[in-house]
């Protein structure tokens, strides 16, 4: 660590009359090239037989349920994350500060907590009875929005933390009503924390993995998932190395989509 | 300051709470709960017993626990140091190039982390560098999914900084070199530790990639969980997991008193 | 030492905009100059410049004769001192004072006497321990100036050093830094502000900047008894600026014939009198107007007078028996007192 600050201090300039700004951004890109692209690119080189997955059943339904998942949660979380945070920030109790730092907390938990959770509450043993329901694309949903929806309103606090409180007295001392104020001046206001957290939830959900391998159902099956049981269970490298490739395909696309359109919306 | 009467300050509160705590503060208290007890049938488990602590602080889940903190310390550390290195170099650079480099290091986030553990896999079971099997390859997958966090954190906070105070330090005759160790390191250093508990506690509970590679001597305590979860132990696995938790929010403890101090020197 | 500054033709533009124009100028050895202007004349560019943060596309830079154009910051040797101080907030007060001085490795056992004598001349010594958090914003700006001085440097650059501070403190600041000027007669001082009170106290002498552009410069004396242009006048002090028509005959405001002592430059079309210097009642060079507004100054009146629908300000001593709105009153001013001012609003 020392070491590599003492380097980055000799080499590192005051940013803009440093003279070969490149030579130092090197190593870092070199560190880039050598464990991502590199393993990225065997991975698409390794990657054979796409007529056989693309015809699978199984692979199209994981496709599917993988972006219908992720875009159902990534609604659910801006939506909960939003009123959450509003009454958080805006209409405030005793102890909205604590909750603010226990959602800060709740972000350092490992997602499989929550499925853990749901196996008592919904299991076949549960508190609430033995239906089926965590087995459902349903009860992943369930997991992914509880889990998520503290990434959108961490961003939220933040920007809402910013937001002149006069403008809401000057608002509400003209006579708007809490939901015209909600609409026209808060809402603007959240819009750049909303796109960033929503485009996180959008991608961490595509990629949710514990989540779904802890509620051991068979019926759900996601592209991360089927990464994995190719792999690891059918050990099917060729093929586990396809649906990768998908898997990295639609998860950059989703989200340079989400982020082209919410950048459009102003955002 | 956005609602006013009482009645509907209460009704508002409601909701909250209503939505609140069972989607966050429920599962928290259920795997508490459950890692006390034997069975659980009804509204409250039964059974009390300390015997998963017993357990869960012994032997293979003791060693599970070093592994896990080992790996996230090493990773955490690592990942600080090249995404600091990063952050930095990339703000020297003219705007294109720094986006080359925040699109570079912003991939590990968009790529599913199981792909990330089979990419690696695929990469390091063979020469040049041969990993497979060994501890390292665990670290490294770890150092690589969250050095995007620390390179983005970090980014954002060297954006933030003032740069009136190197410009100062620049007029009274301080080398760029140490400027940098001398004043912007020093200022950095809340949003360094800031930047370290995040990839520390990412480290912690991360599952999708290291499942894809760990050997059996170098069991992270996720892993275990997971393990534990699936042959039906779910008790037992619940006091794994409440050990996990314990031990991250121990560390991060530590880093935000340091941060603190940090802050206030 | 590096004492003094030149600028030579000093161009700097950010993507293609033009942010200072070719200025040329010189600040000698131990004088001050403030380089006057509202905000986005250039004067703050001018200032980053010589402290080598911005890199002119032409021109040169020259510090004590050396030219510095293509010398990193760090190797200028100026003292700078901006707008919120910087300073750094990790370090105690006497740690920020000696940075410069290790930075540069100056010995040990030297550093702490310069430190302590930098603290000593800006009153600042008994806070050596405190962090700057720790103290109030006169107090922060007096160790941004030790912090500056410790280096020793041959030129101060001062980047609106006092407008963060409140107007007692603002006051009580001026008079400091003049002192320390006399203490140390051999440094240059830069002095970037938009307030003239400041540049008019201080300064030697005064640079006025507009829209990237050098406008004037002189001594505070000269740039108010004889501004060479509009800008200047109603920039340096506050001036009546009266449009009038200069010929054969003489020179013309509305109908009336006004004599004015000095010379017309070339074609001018202004004329300039600051609003002390218009009396009321009788005399040369009458207006005959009426009251639109008349404001108590404590010491003085100002009357604002509609004189053939152009407003006239006069500032008199405090009357007894003021006129009031709507009043019709005389109003006068000496030919000396009257500057004509060249058209078009610049000397260039």
């Amino acid at each position: 660590m020392t070491e590599v600050v003492r380097r980055v201090r000799v080499r590192c300039g005051l940013s803009r009359s440093s003279p070969r700004p490149w030579g130092v951004a090197l190593p870092p890109v070199a560190f880039v090239a050598l464990f991502i692209l590199y393993p990225l690119a065997l991975v698409l080189q390794q990657s054979c037989g796409y007529a056989d997955v693309f015809t699978s059943e199984g692979f199209r339904h994981a496709l599917w349920t993988t972006v219908w998942l992720a875009l159902a949660s990534t609604v659910g979380c801006l939506a909960l994350g939003f009123a959450l945070a509003l009454v958080i920030a805006f209409v405030p109790f005793p102890g909205a500060k604590a909750v603010a730092r226990f959602i800060d907390v709740y972000l350092s938990f490992p997602s499989f907590l929550i499925t853990l959770a749901l196996l008592f509450i919904y299991g076949t043993t549960g508190i609430v009875g033995s239906f089926q329901f965590l087995t459902t694309p349903w009860g992943v949903l369930l997991a992914e929005v509880t889990y998520f929806t503290p990434f959108v309103m961490r961003p939220l606090l933040a920007a809402f933390s910013q937001l002149d409180t006069a403008q809401l007295e000057a608002a509400s001392s003209l006579g708007a009503r809490a939901p015209r104020i909600v609409r026209r001046i808060v809402l603007p206001e959240a819009l750049p924390a909303l796109a960033a957290g929503g485009s996180l939830v959008l991608v961490l959900s595509l990629n949710e993995f514990g989540i779904v391998l802890f509620t051991g159902a068979k019926g759900v099956t996601t592209l991360p998932m089927l990464v994995y049981s190719k792999a690891i269970l059918e050990s099917d490298y060729p093929g586990a190395c396809v649906v990768a490739v998908v898997n990295v395909l639609v998860s950059v696309g989703l989200y340079g989509l989400y982020r082209v359109v919410s950048r459009r919306a102003g955002a | 300051m956005l609602v006013h009467s009482r009645g509907a300050k209460w009704a508002v509160w409601a909701v909250f709470f209503v939505l609140f705590l069972p989607l966050f503060a429920l599962p928290l208290l259920v795997v508490l709960g459950a890692s006390f007890a034997t069975n659980w049938s009804s509204v409250l488990p039964s059974g009390l017993t300390a015997a998963h602590y017993d357990a869960a602080t012994r032997g293979e889940a003791l060693q599970a626990l070093t592994t896990s903190l080992v790996t996230a310390l090493a990773a955490s550390l690592l990942a600080l140091a090249v995404g600091t290195w990063a952050a930095l170099a990339a703000h020297a650079l003219p705007k294109p190039l720094r986006r080359v480099l925040d699109a570079l290091f912003v991939l590990p986030v968009a790529v599913p982390s199981v792909v990330v553990g089979l990419a690696v896999l695929v990469a390091f079971s063979r020469p040049p560098l041969l990993l497979n099997g060994t501890r390292w390859i665990v670290i490294l997958a770890h150092t690589v999914l969250v050095t995007a966090f620390a390179y983005q954190s970090v980014s954002a906070a060297v954006t933030r900084l003032d740069p009136a105070y190197e410009q100062a330090a620049a007029s009274l005759g301080g080398r760029p070199a140490y400027v940098l160790w001398r004043i912007r390191l020093p200022l950095l250093l809340p949003s360094l530790t800031a930047a370290a508990g995040l990839c520390f506690a990412l480290s912690m509970g991360e599952l999708s990639a290291t499942v894809m590679l760990y050997p059996p001597d170098w069991t992270p305590l996720p892993v275990l969980v997971y393990a534990a979860t699936d042959r039906g132990a779910l008790f037992a696995g619940s006091a794994l997991a409440m050990v996990l938790m314990a031990a991250t929010l121990t560390v991060l403890l530590v880093v935000s008193r340091i941060r603190t101090r940090a802050s206030y020197r | 030492m590096n004492s003094g500054i030149r600028f030579d033709s000093v161009t700097v533009a950010y993507d293609g905009n033009v942010v200072l124009d070719a200025l040329d100028l010189t600040v000698e050895p131990g004088e001050v100059m403030a380089l006057l202007g509202p905000s986005g004349s250039g004067k703050t560019t001018a200032l980053r410049a010589v402290a080598g943060f911005v890199r002119p596309v032409s021109g040169r830079v020259f510090l004590g004769g050396r030219d510095v154009t293509d010398l990193p910051p760090y190797r200028r040797g100026v003292g700078m001192v901006v707008q919120q101080y910087a300073l750094f907030p990790h370090m105690r007060v006497e740690e920020n004072v000696a940075f410069g001085l290790k930075a540069q490795k100056v010995a040990k056992g030297e550093i702490r006497g310069r430190v302590a004598q930098a603290l000593d001349m800006t009153g600042m010594a008994a806070y050596a321990r405190r962090h700057p958090r720790e103290l109030s914003g006169g107090q922060q700006q007096r160790v941004a100036i030790a912090r500056a001085l410790a280096i020793r440097p041959g030129v101060l650059l001062l980047d609106e050093p006092l407008s963060a501070l409140d107007a007692r403190l603002r006051s009580g600041m001026l008079a400091e830094l003049a002192r320390l000027h006399r203490e140390l007669p051999d440094v240059s001082i830069l002095y970037v502000t938009h307030d003239q009170v400041e540049a008019l106290t201080l300064a030697d002498r005064i640079a006025v900047m507009d829209s990237a552009r050098l406008r004037a410069y002189g001594t505070p004396r000269e740039l108010y008894r004889s501004p060479s242009d509009e800008f200047t006048a109603s920039f340096v002090g506050n001036a009546n600026l009266l449009p009038v028509t200069v010929g054969e005959e003489g020179v013309f405001f509305g109908g009336r014939r006004i004599k004015v002592s000095g010379q017309a430059p070339g074609a001018a079309d202004t004329l300039c009198v600051r609003p002390h210097l218009v009396g009321l009642g009788d005399g040369p060079n009458q207006l005959e107007g009426r009251v639109s507004e008349v404001q108590w100054r404590g010491a003085t009146h100002r009357l604002y007078v509609d004189v053939d629908g152009h407003r006239v300000m006069a500032d008199v001593r405090e009357l007894k028996d003021p006129p009031s709105h709507g009043d019709a009153v005389t109003l006068h001013f000496a030919p000396d007192d009257a500057v004509l001012l060249a058209a078009g609003g610049s000397h260039d």
